[in-house]
């Protein structure tokens, strides 16, 4: 549906803002929080957002006019959709003001509308705050640390943190000075240090080199910082590891290429294993489930999410009824879909509905990793390398292998170790036996 | 120690001689407090009762040991009169463990509780409704016993007085209520704190018998006493006692006594209860020489038990906040 | 299990046990033929004599003294302040005889005595009949304080404080005369010294008193319409305080909110905030510890500003919920 974006009221006396800039042309692809334009009210200028991901159209507004608050200035169109006439003019807007309000010299000050609103409610003069964002624009976070740094400076450099979060970072060994508080004043919560933690392998290094490149957080990597972020703070991941033995998927694997050597058919692994995955979660449903409130939905059908990496990110198309498809048909249809992600071809239906992911990052070394579920989904299988090793036999002499470490994620609030531990041995059971497999 | 057997009767030789002995000990422990004290060995202060050893004398002899007392800050006498056992009171006196109290109370709050001596204490007039406690203890028990309930001239003005005296007097309670009236409550004097001429007077207001007698007197408080007692004991209520005496000492060991002459003091050195008990009885001055002789051993020796007995272990500090 | 107001719980509790143990009777001011101020004792002189049951002339220190003497010589007084305002009369008894008798003789007495203290606002008494002074006498060592919220812990709790050989101090309040709640027929004692939870959750600990327990209850439910989950424990006994179901549920909670009627400064709360953050939960706190008590003044006598002088069931909602949403 077509969605009017309008000129935001920032401040509680404003009544107009001039539009500064179009940073998107009409026809250009927007995503949800994408700054579209940039317009400037009294002492700041403030950046309007997209408020729905889509195509901008229908702007209003040329730059340097300005506009009264809560005036449409543009529309964001779905793909097929076309503006709708009443969209398309200026609306006629009196500006009962003698002169064109313009901002005054000197105290531009950029923020963003979140920061704008914390400094507002803490009370801060923007003009002493640091940013961060490009051109010096304010944001959330500059306001966070600067009302933890702010609360340091009140008492002497120590840094104001319950017992709780001093306990947790403790616990954790991180340091708190690094820490932003969602408290009041600025105090440091225990799940400020939680979430830092479960942020620190991307935790910034205190020294930033001003020059240091900086890549926009947007489009899909938004997303997916978006998703994860929620996704590692709300559901509690249970992960379990598991060793298979691949001398039976391998020698298969060889099997049929040397028979069918010349022919457009392929065998790959990530096939085999999504065909192994999907037969035992329609043994174990709730791993093919969704949590909805206070209840747990069994989906009927089975669609497998594959993830593949792409330039900005990862896709993850769909897969669908994998349980009922043979290894050869899952290989191809994986196959098609990881060429339309890289060329950028996925249509929508391609990435919707999948009950289940299986992330496969053994092509690129790696043996063995713990992946975040994908919500709504319930599991999420990172599967690793195939490795050589010695491995006992049946009398216990050591003898070489063909090992994959899978690890399961699956949401704690849904299934427990013991199930989870049946599913992942099911698979074990399927691919260990894969001589038996439907090819 | 004799701690069975006193008095039932009318005091016999024999009685009188042994309440002569306590009185004389009970001089003799006091001065050889003072010493010690000047000496640092005593940690807190103390409330003397030399000069007023008639009455715990009188008093002591005219009920019997299942009866109870409630004694004061300035107890001495009473409690050595009522039986206490000199090396544990000096031991309590000096805060050893095996003193009374186990060296918690001291000189101000010592007590058997055995022995029906329900205890000193320090605040003036706290024990008058602990009284009626006790009395209406014995009365919903039917025992016959009595309390004989000791306090000064001071705590005749506190509102506990009231509130003790007229509940025991319209339930009839088996209290006796000796006041040693010696004249000062700490520095005021009586006819600054009383309009009344006597105490007893205010016997009048409860209902109750009241009677004024001379302090210094043994045989005058230990009738006053013997009558209430049987008075008690028979179901008509309490009996208000005031026996006039005067305390040689300041009110503690930091008193200056500028509130009296030296000329008043020594006016009332010459009405010594203990010759004139000793000249009432027939007592020799050989025999007195005598009594002294055996008091100065009884002191030493307890001295000696309570310097050589242990000190609390302070990992028992807590002990006895709770039951 | 048959209902009993907290009244009647506490009047079974003193029939059955003047029945069972010639040790104990009753003194206080019009206990006998009025049947107590607030109607606890009933018809127990009538059932138990007037040698039991004693009816005394308006003397609390005498009153408190005599429950001292009595308890001193074997017997197990129980006596009522009329309004526990009218314990600021007993205090000397209360504070340098009962509570320090046993230390004083080296533990060789013992001081078996309860006081009963109805005490708290809400019946428009105002500024001399409303009072709770619960804290005076938790800073008294020698004094336990036991303080019920339900019928079924009044009946236990004065069984067991009769049954206790220290003095016991036992409130009251008034306003839960009334309430209903399931007791026992037989004797039972609950344990002094026992903390209760009497609620279960997990977004703040609420430690209540008193009336303040049912309010707390009450707060709670509409809590939990939005979605925060509270955990209410009732101390039951303010002197010796079980700390332990406390200390724990605030590890699992992070947070602390106590309530009691008294006024602020220098109240109960402040002894639990000061163990809170004495014990391991300290380590566990995720906001500061908050009080909600009676404003620092005496009782008004309007009814409205009566009404807001003490906490009620909206301002331990309001409380709450600023503490589990982060605003302190």
């Amino acid at each position: 549906m077509a969605k009017e974006v309008i000129m935001p009221k920032f401040g509680f006396t404003q009544e107009e803002s001039e539009i500064i800039e179009w940073l998107k042309k009409e026809g250009e692809t927007v995503e949800k929080g994408d700054p579209i334009a940039t317009v400037s009210t009294d002492k700041l200028s403030m950046e309007v957002e997209a408020p729905e991901r889509g195509i901008l159209a229908g702007i209003r507004y040329k730059e340097g006019d300005v506009v009264l608050v809560t005036k449409i200035i543009a529309t964001i169109l779905q793909p097929g959709e076309v503006l709708p006439k009443k969209n398309a003019e200026p609306e006629t807007q009196k500006i009962e003001k003698d002169e064109p309000s313009k901002p005054e010299k000197g105290i531009e000050v950029s923020a963003t509308p979140v920061a704008l609103h914390m400094l507002k409610d803490a009370g801060i003069d923007a003009t002493t705050v640091q940013g961060s964002g490009a051109g010096g624009k304010i944001t959330k976070a500059d306001v966070k640390a600067y009302l933890s740094q702010k609360s340091t400076d009140r008492h002497g450099g120590k840094v104001a943190a319950t017992p709780a979060a001093r306990r947790a970072a403790d616990e954790i060994d991180i340091d708190l000075t690094s820490i932003a508080g969602s408290g009041p004043l600025g105090r440091i919560q225990e799940k400020d240090v939680k979430a830092a933690a479960s942020h620190i392998v991307q935790a910034i290094p205190p020294t930033i080199p001003a020059e240091a490149p900086r890549i926009p957080l947007k489009g899909m990597r938004r997303i997916i910082a978006e998703k994860m972020t929620c996704s590692a703070h709300e559901i509690p991941h249970l992960t379990l590891q598991m060793d298979i033995d691949m001398s039976d998927a391998v020698a298969l694997r060889e099997q049929v290429a040397r028979q069918v050597t010349g022919k457009d058919i392929k065998f790959t692994y990530t096939a085999l294993i999504t065909q192994a995955a999907a037969r035992a979660l329609t043994r174990h449903p709730k791993l093919n489930s969704s949590l909805d409130g206070d209840e747990i939905v069994l989906l009927p059908c089975v669609h497998i999410g594959v993830a593949v990496a792409v330039e900005e990110g990862l896709m993850v198309p769909v897969v669908r009824d994998a349980d009922k498809k043979g290894v050869y048909q899952l290989s191809n249809e994986i196959a098609t879909l990881a060429v339309k992600a890289r060329t950028n071809k996925l249509i929508p239906q391609d990435l919707e509905g999948a009950t289940f992911t299986i992330s496969n990052l053994g092509m690129y070394g790696i043996d063995r990793f713990t992946a975040i579920i994908n919500p709504p989904q319930t599991g999420i299988l990172a599967v690793g390398n195939i490795v050589e090793k010695f491995m006992p036999d049946a009398k216990r002499n050591p003898i070489l292998k063909p090992i994959m470490t899978i690890t399961l994620s699956a949401d704690h609030r849904v299934v427990d170790g013991a199930e989870a531990a049946e599913f992942l041995q099911d698979i074990k059971t399927g691919l260990e036996n894969a001589g038996a497999t439907t090819v | 120690m004799e701690k069975e057997k006193l008095l039932e009767g009318e005091l016999t030789p024999k009685d009188a001689k042994h309440l002569l002995y306590l009185m004389v000990l009970t001089r003799a422990f006091e001065e050889n407090a003072e010493e010690m004290y000047a000496l640092g060995k005593v940690h807190g202060t103390m409330h003397l009762s030399i000069g007023q050893e008639a009455i715990a004398a009188g008093a002591s002899s005219a009920i019997t040991r299942d009866d109870y007392l409630l004694n004061t800050h300035r107890g001495h006498g009473h409690f050595l009169a009522w039986g206490g056992d000199l090396n544990r009171m000096m031991a309590e006196f000096l805060g050893k463990e095996n003193g009374y109290c186990r060296g918690r109370g001291g000189s101000m709050h010592i007590a058997d509780i055995e022995s029906n001596n329900l205890g000193a204490n320090g605040i003036v007039g706290g024990n008058l409704p602990i009284a009626v406690g006790v009395g209406l203890s014995i009365k919903i028990r039917k025992t016959n016993q009595v309390v004989l309930t000791l306090f000064g001239d001071g705590a005749a003005n506190e509102g506990a007085f009231h509130e003790s005296l007229n509940m025991a007097s319209i339930w009839n309670l088996p209290i006796i209520y000796l006041c040693e009236n010696n004249l000062y409550a700490m520095s005021t004097p009586f006819d600054q704190a009383f309009k009344i001429e006597e105490i007893s007077q205010r016997a009048v207001a409860y209902g109750i018998k009241g009677v004024t007698v001379d302090g210094n007197d043994v045989f005058a408080v230990h009738q006053a006493v013997r009558e209430a007692a049987e008075r008690a004991r028979y179901g008509n209520g309490p009996t208000l006692i005031e026996a006039i005496t005067y305390r040689w000492r300041g009110h503690s060991k930091s008193d200056r006594q500028a509130y009296r002459t030296r000329e008043e003091v020594k006016e009332w050195m010459e009405k010594d209860p203990i010759p004139r008990f000793a000249k009432k009885i027939g007592v020799s001055d050989k025999e007195m020489e005598e009594i002294q002789e055996r008091v100065k051993i009884d002191i030493q020796k307890a001295v000696e038990f309570a310097e050589n007995s242990p000190e609390p272990d302070v990992s028992t500090i807590l002990e006895g906040v709770y039951a | 299990m048959r209902e009993l107001t907290y009244k009647d719980a506490l009047h079974e509790a003193l029939d059955q046990i003047m029945a069972e143990d010639d040790r104990v009777f009753l003194l206080g001011e019009d206990i006998g033929v009025y049947g107590g101020a607030f109607g606890v004792t009933g018809d127990l002189q009538e059932k138990y004599g007037k040698d039991r049951v004693v009816d005394t002339p308006i003397s609390e220190a005498a009153i408190t003294g005599a429950c001292v003497g009595a308890a001193l010589t074997g017997m197990h007084p129980v006596g009522e302040i009329m309004f526990s305002d009218f314990v600021t009369l007993s205090m000397e008894q209360l504070v340098l005889q009962a509570s320090r008798i046993r230390f004083m003789f080296g533990g060789k007495a013992t001081v078996p005595m309860v006081l009963r203290l109805p005490g708290g606002s809400g019946t428009g008494a105002s500024g001399q009949h409303s009072g709770s002074y619960e804290s005076w006498f938790i800073h008294v060592p020698g004094l336990k304080v036991v303080m019920p919220s339900t019928p079924y812990d009044a009946k236990g709790l004065l069984l067991a404080a009769i049954e206790d050989p220290n003095p016991v101090m036992f409130f009251e309040h008034k306003l839960l005369y009334r309430t209903k709640g399931p007791v026992p027929e037989e004797m039972y004692t609950i344990p002094i010294g026992k903390s209760q939870v009497v609620r279960e959750g997990k977004d703040l600990t609420i430690i209540a008193t008193s009336v303040m327990v049912m309010r707390s209850l009450e707060a709670a439910q509409k809590l939990a319409e939005e979605g925060i989950e509270v955990e209410i424990i009732d101390p039951r006994t303010l002197n010796p305080l079980d700390m332990e179901p406390i200390i724990a549920s605030i590890i699992k909670t992070g947070k602390a909110l106590v309530v009691h009627e008294a006024v602020k400064t220098g109240g109960f709360g402040a002894e639990v905030a000061g163990r809170i953050v004495e014990s391991e939960a300290f380590a566990y706190l995720d906001a500061p510890i908050r009080r909600l008590a009676g404003l620092d003044m005496p009782i008004p006598y309007n009814r409205n500003l009566e009404y807001h002088a003490v906490p009620q069931v909206e301002n331990i909602v309001e409380e709450s919920r600023k503490i589990v949403q982060g605003v302190y």
